[in-house]
């Protein structure tokens, strides 16, 4: 019985790497248009920006003197992935903002088409989870698409060479959304211990399942 | 040896057999990705509206009941099949079979349970989905013919099927 069960696992595992390939095969397309229409690419130079923070400030990235570079994170209140990273990204902040790589939350959605993303909201729940970050609002959503961001949440780790942020990584916080316990993949640590390093960062692309920003109608 | 594989090869077919009418819902099969691309390796005959999903996912729920009308509109054509991959949490299951009671899902559903493998599985689905979803991806003959980032219209829908059926 042991046996057949070895062999039937084996088949599985065979037959899903031959499907692969052969998904692989057929899955080729033209290429895509120029990066600047999609947004950034690692190792593309990010804008600075002024947005508006939960406190009525306007902040810019230029705002931070001695920063070294940013954990840029588009996140919202409504999104049950984004939520689920709350603590997480108080965690980021407490980790990397002394190494020079403070965490900029923003805000993508809009007001009218999610509610419970209005600024009065956001306030409040900065408020509750103790937030160590600017929570901006991208007012007039311009600054979403420029990066290139399409859900919440969505990471963009910028690091300073001279006057200009770089782009290093895009994408997910790390590989497991629902149990911070059961994580085997530390995209955005590993990417901030290369770059802390001066090592290249390895998997500087990554995909996770988020919601969609709301854009206004 | 040889009886052995063919056994295991047959457990293997078995476990993708599915009921063509699936009304009457109790549960919603689970599967790994690579169980998944291999079902829509199988639908080698039919165009496969493959949607991407969650109970949690405003807009995903909302544009449902438009897809349940053009499911109902082709279900009785054998070339055409529609597959909803729920990507609820495996824990939420009973909430994922609740929903389909009680919005009146007359489309298969699955719930993909790989979760911690998002960054393997959504750039072999699309290389250009960033894991937004709804999402909507149609194939044909088990090839990739369309793929709908974001919300997708009932006219939107039904000209791809229209295209391709």
């Amino acid at each position: 019985m042991k046996n057949i069960k070895t062999l039937v696992a084996a088949a599985i595992i065979g037959l899903s790497l031959l499907s692969f390939t052969a998904i692989n095969k057929n899955n080729e397309e033209p290429k895509q248009k120029a990066s600047s229409s999609k947004g950034y690419e690692v190792g593309d130079t990010a804008a600075d920006f002024k947005l508006k923070n939960i406190d009525g400030k306007m902040v810019s990235l230029s705002d931070f003197k001695k920063a070294k570079g940013f954990i840029v994170v588009f996140t919202c209140n409504h999104c049950p992935y984004a939520k689920k990273y709350e603590d997480r990204i108080i965690a980021l902040d407490k980790k990397y903002k002394n190494a020079g790589y403070p965490v900029i939350a923003i805000n993508p959605n809009d007001p009218n088409v999610q509610p419970e993303d209005g600024f009065q909201q956001m306030t409040t729940r900065a408020k509750e989870k103790g937030f160590t970050f600017p929570y901006l609002v991208d007012e007039g959503q311009k600054v979403y698409p420029q990066y290139g961001a399409t859900k919440t949440p969505h990471v963009f780790i910028l690091q300073k060479e001279g006057a200009k942020n770089i782009v290093k990584y895009i994408g997910a916080i790390d590989n497991n959304y629902d149990d911070p316990n059961d994580v085997s993949e530390h995209y955005v640590q590993d990417a901030m211990a290369a770059l802390l390093s001066g090592k290249p960062v390895a998997n500087a692309k990554t995909v996770a399942i988020g919601c969609t920003i709301k854009v206004k109608k | 040896m040889k009886k052995i594989l063919s056994f295991s090869a047959l457990i293997f077919s078995m476990s993708f057999c599915f009921s063509q009418e699936q009304i009457v819902v109790n549960d919603v099969p689970m599967f790994k990705y690579e169980v998944l691309e291999k079902k829509i390796q199988e639908e080698k005959d039919v165009l496969l509206v493959l949607n991407f999903w969650s109970t949690t996912c405003a807009p995903c729920v909302k544009e449902l009941p438009d897809f349940m009308e053009v499911n109902n509109k082709y279900k009785d054509n054998p070339k055409f099949k529609m597959l909803l991959v729920s990507l609820d949490r495996p824990k939420d299951k009973d909430r994922v079979v609740q929903f389909i009671k009680n919005k009146k899902l007359t489309a298969e559903v699955i719930l993909l349970d790989d979760i911690k493998r998002m960054n393997t599985w959504i750039p072999r689905f699309e290389k250009n989905w960033d894991g937004n979803i709804p999402v909507t991806i149609v194939y044909k003959n088990s090839e990739k013919v369309h793929f709908n980032d974001g919300e997708m219209t009932k006219t939107e829908l039904e000209n791809v099927i229209t295209k391709n059926l």
